[in-house]
């Protein structure tokens, strides 16, 4: 409680703001939540114990040198950058006045001024099943300091992405941040939003950022979000993103997990209009004691609707994984499509990956498929490479590689596509050199 | 080039290689023949460094004045040992082309060799696939997916051709394989053949040896070489069979 007390010191003087209510009543919430509990069947593998245990502080400001900002940088790819160290946007860092034509950012304040706006916004807050259940997503509620609200304006397509680069630094006391992007995506606009999220120091920097994203999609629009995600090796994430999709829209997700000392993601998509498509596609690399844990939903409420998933995973020394893939098919979605696969590979005796394809078809006249694998590489593969002259461990790492491939030749954008193998590649090189947490 | 010494070698407690000798100098080519379990293969897969295979005590492997037995897999690879598989393993995800060059230059770099440019690596590529008559496309598919029994054993023709071997095993590549293409394989052994690389034929089947003339013919028979002679042996074999073989070992031993 003393968390909820620093915080809410560090929003005094913001009373008198329309979003102030918001988070009151957030506030109140949290007194009734409790967190989850390994007997809660959607917490049953991720005991947040862990990430809650912390005496958590308020973030503060960070200091990043120039060297350590020039690390967050893409390679060959031209985004629109906007940084957050600490989770707080750092204009004097950020091309804050490069933003693409069509595109309005506002804090929740500003957003909250425009009748029209403040409609879709109140709309996008309540509309969600989860909505006042999840404490996670309460607690981002009630103590969000950094809110932005991204709009799209009809029928634009948005020249550039935009790069939203999360740098953790490391402080003397573990802090929690509570990071929330609101996307409005006007009918018939195209936008691509990429995050990524790094630490200036990877191996230690001890931090929480619970992060919800909303994204609501109009009739026709379409949108690629990317998330490269590389937290400290002892930083926790919960990701809740959640997207509500207006008919003829296409949302594709595209999600690296390979950082992170235990990384939970909610990822639920919400079809309101006819012949909408979710594209889910997610790789993760786990190794020593880390934890990628992925919760997707695609909730199919009207007919002729499409959705597409793919995880692929790999998993070694202690690590833990944990795929959950519920698909809703209402009783009104007829002739919808709807397809799942997750595989993983286990590369030692202790890695864990628990599986779950959760499918509730109600109507009668669909195509819905899955599939979950667990295997190990293999070994015949590795002696055929060797056999070449790659090393063990060149072979090895060349099989890893493949494996995740599928999931990277999804990725439209050549740049992030590389810089997803690019993160792969050095993570198995890095193995030797981080220390035991 | 290549010295075998009482070698044996069991897999999972069923003893295959039972003190066989072998010696091959540079720029011969031996082909080892015999009756289906005879030990070919287990011959092809210990020599190549598989790892499934135990090597009995007291088995001496010299290859070009080193002790064999002390490399694994991927190192004899590096010092010029080259495994043409009799099932080359289909590995999706892995393009052929980028696959070939890694494997070309890490050969390179261990035998005090120049690292080949990008450049280079391509146009060396596009040269040896028309030898082994595959389309330039398959250059730019996964390694072996989907490929034929043909295709794959070609790639693995191909392969050869990129890293020149000092010493090559070719594992019943000819099994299955129609006319044409086993004239393939022929025709990179043959293309290969120098005073200093050596060649192992396995082959269950004389045909392949009207094309490739052997230096020697060996016939392998439980785990030991029963017989020794030219190319000629190769056609008593096809005549006559492996029984009269098999009599005149039970009776000797």
């Amino acid at each position: 409680m003393t968390l909820f007390h620093a915080f809410e010191n560090a929003l005094n003087g913001e009373k008198d703001n329309p979003y102030h209510e918001w988070r009151r009543s957030a506030i109140d919430r949290l007194q009734h939540l409790s967190f989850p509990r390994r007997k809660d069947e959607d917490w049953k593998y991720t005991p947040v114990t862990r990430i809650v245990t912390p005496n958590y502080s308020v973030p503060t400001k960070g200091k990043v040198s120039q060297e350590q900002l020039d690390a967050t940088r893409i390679p060959n790819f031209d985004g629109v950058r906007l940084v957050f160290v600490n989770c707080q946007l750092r204009k004097e860092f950020s091309d804050w006045e490069d933003l693409p034509q069509g595109l309005t950012v506002m804090n929740m304040n500003e957003a909250f001024q425009q009748p029209a706006i403040r409609q879709s916004i109140e709309k996008l807050l309540t509309d969600n099943t989860e909505y006042g259940k999840d404490p996670f997503v309460t607690l981002n509620t009630a103590f969000s300091m950094e809110n932005r609200v991204f709009h799209v304006q009809k029928n634009t397509k948005m020249d550039r992405p935009i790069h939203f680069v999360y740098l953790n630094t490391e402080e003397d006391q573990p802090y929690f941040a509570n990071p929330q992007k609101l996307f409005l995506i006007e009918e018939g606009a195209e936008a691509s939003f990429v995050e990524s999220f790094q630490s200036t120091a990877p191996n230690r920097a001890e931090y929480f950022n619970n992060i919800v994203n909303r994204f609501q999609l109009g009739a026709n629009a379409r949108v690629h979000h990317y998330k490269m995600q590389n937290e400290s090796r002892a930083g926790f994430q919960i990701n809740n993103t959640e997207i509500f999709q207006g008919r003829d829209s296409v949302y594709s997700n595209y999600t690296a997990d390979l950082g992170g000392r235990m990384v939970r993601n909610n990822l639920s998509a919400y079809q309101k209009g006819e012949n909408a498509t979710t594209n889910l596609y997610g790789g993760f690399m786990g190794r020593d004691q880390q934890h990628f844990d992925s919760h997707t939903l695609v909730d199919h409420a009207i007919p002729h609707c499409q959705s597409n998933e793919l995880y692929k995973g790999i998993l070694t020394d202690s690590a833990r994984g944990v795929f959950n893939g519920k698909v809703v098919v209402h009783k009104d979605a007829q002739k919808t499509n709807a397809f799942q696969q997750n595989s993983s590979l286990l590369l030692s005796d202790k890695a864990v990956m628990d599986a779950k394809p959760q499918l509730e078809i109600f109507a009668d006249d669909v195509k819905c498929s899955h599939g979950a694998t667990i295997g190990q590489l293999d070994e015949d593969s590795v002696f055929y490479l060797r056999s070449r002259g790659l090393t063990d461990q060149k072979a090895r790492e060349a099989l890893q590689n493949a494996f995740l491939l599928e999931v990277m030749e999804r990725i439209p954008n050549p740049a992030l596509k590389q810089y997803m193998a690019d993160l792969i590649t050095q993570k198995f090189e890095d193995a030797t050199t981080i220390e035991a947490l | 080039m290549l010295n075998i010494q009482n070698l044996s070698a069991s897999i999972e407690d069923t003893q295959i290689l039972r003190g066989l000798n072998l010696d091959i100098q540079p720029g011969e080519v031996h082909a080892i023949m015999g009756p289906n379990g005879s030990g070919k293969s287990t011959l092809a897969n210990v020599l190549a460094g598989r790892e499934e295979y135990i090597v009995g005590d007291g088995s001496k492997i010299s290859f070009l004045g080193e002790d064999l037995l002390e490399f694994d897999v991927d190192e004899r690879a590096r010092k010029g040992i080259f495994l043409a598989f009799q099932y080359p393993v289909e590995i999706p995800g892995v393009t052929t082309a980028t696959f070939l060059k890694e494997i070309i230059n890490s050969v390179r770099e261990e035998q005090g060799r120049e690292k080949l440019s990008p450049p280079q690596l391509l146009k060396l590529m596009r040269e040896k696939i028309k030898l082994v008559d595959l389309p330039q496309e398959f250059l730019k598919r996964s390694l072996n997916e989907g490929f034929s029994g043909g295709e794959k054993k070609r790639n693995e023709m191909l392969q050869l051709a990129l890293l020149e071997p000092k010493l090559a095993i070719l594992d019943e590549t000819d099994s299955g394989l129609d006319i044409d293409a086993m004239k393939v394989v022929a025709n990179v052994v043959n293309d290969l053949r120098q005073k200093d690389r050596s060649f192992i034929i396995v082959t269950h089947y004389q045909r392949l040896l009207d094309y490739i003339v052997p230096d020697k013919v060996h016939v392998l028979h439980q785990g030991r070489i029963v017989k020794t002679g030219d190319k000629n042996l190769a056609h008593e074999l096809e005549e006559k069979g492996y029984d009269w073989l098999k009599q005149e070992a039970a009776a000797t031993s």
